[in-house]
């Protein structure tokens, strides 16, 4: 065993708890409905139903995932790095995203889907500042960055909704896939603990 | 740390108790069931074992209620850090001794 192997151990533990991902994922498509009015959207009191679901949805999985996997508080050293990457790395993606593509004066213009690059890049940031870089993430976010960069959005219009959908879809993959891993790597009780509970 | 000292800590090498102590380096404080499910060991093993680290004055615990049902807190103390870096120090030492050319 190497001390790596139980620090890794313990980062899964706590950030692969995927089903939050899709919560997220749904809270951007729900978004993007919102913004496009679509269907029962086109009013407020629907969007702010949907968050209400998804809200008692996360309290709900909140319980599920101390009580089967238990609970931890971070260090204040990993505090210090999710400060960095979000206060640093997401302004500096923001910032990055309005001059590719924006109204600013400065903006290059570029037809780009920024949203979808902002989210890809938000997200691969935080994942190394807490479990590391791992295939899966890589995969669905770099696809999601890469759909971004192609040069055939245009630059008003549903761009913005569409990449709100296509982050979505991204975050629930990408939660669905932890949380699979969640499973298999800390699964259910072994017959030891289950004859002596 | 003499350079000659190869005596390793027996108390925390105990593989059981090495995967909760180095677990407990990367957080603030866990619970049982998080270590548990973290280092992989059973109920009872893992009880005993942090029986005995808490009276070797390593870790504390803490016995509490969430939710109306029983939690056990765990936390390293600064006597179980500093034991168990030096530990690791130790084993990446002789480690090093293993492989002249130096630790991968």
């Amino acid at each position: 065993m190497k001390p790596q192997d139980m620090t890794i151990a313990a980062a899964e533990n706590t950030y692969f708890r995927g089903l939050f991902g899709v919560l997220g994922g749904l809270l951007l498509i729900l978004s993007s409905l919102g913004n496009a009015g679509w269907g029962p959207f086109d009013h407020d009191v629907a969007f702010f139903a949907g968050l209400a679901v998804l809200g008692a949805a996360a309290l709900v999985l909140n319980r599920y995932y101390n009580e089967r996997y238990g609970r931890s508080r971070p260090t204040i050293r990993h505090h210090r790095r999710m400060a960095v990457a979000m206060f640093v790395g997401a302004p500096a993606v923001f910032f990055g995203s309005l001059l590719l593509s924006s109204r600013a004066s400065w903006s290059l213009n570029l037809p780009l889907n920024t949203i979808a690059i902002s989210m890809a890049l938000i997200i691969l940031m935080v994942s190394v500042a807490t479990v590391g870089v791992r295939m899966h993430y890589v995969v669905v976010f770099g696809t999601l960055l890469v759909a971004g960069l192609l040069p055939i959005w245009e630059r008003e219009g549903m761009s913005g909704n569409t990449g709100l959908w296509m982050a979505g879809v991204a975050l629930i993959i990408g939660g669905l896939l932890d949380h699979r891993l969640l499973v298999r790597k800390f699964g259910p009780a072994r017959e030891e603990d289950r004859a002596g509970a | 740390m003499p350079e000659d000292d190869f005596t390793l800590d027996r108390l925390i090498h105990e593989p059981g108790r090495l995967a909760i102590l180095t677990v407990l380096t990367s957080v603030a404080e866990a619970d049982f069931v998080f270590l548990q499910r973290t280092t992989g060991l059973t109920k009872g093993n893992l009880s005993s074992h942090l029986t005995k680290l808490e009276d070797a004055g390593l870790v504390e615990i803490e016995k509490r209620f969430v939710r109306k049902k029983p939690n056990t807190n765990v936390s390293l103390t600064k006597d179980g850090a500093e034991r168990v870096a030096r530990h690791w120090a130790q084993l990446e030492r002789l480690r090093g001794l293993a492989d002249p050319e130096g630790a991968r």
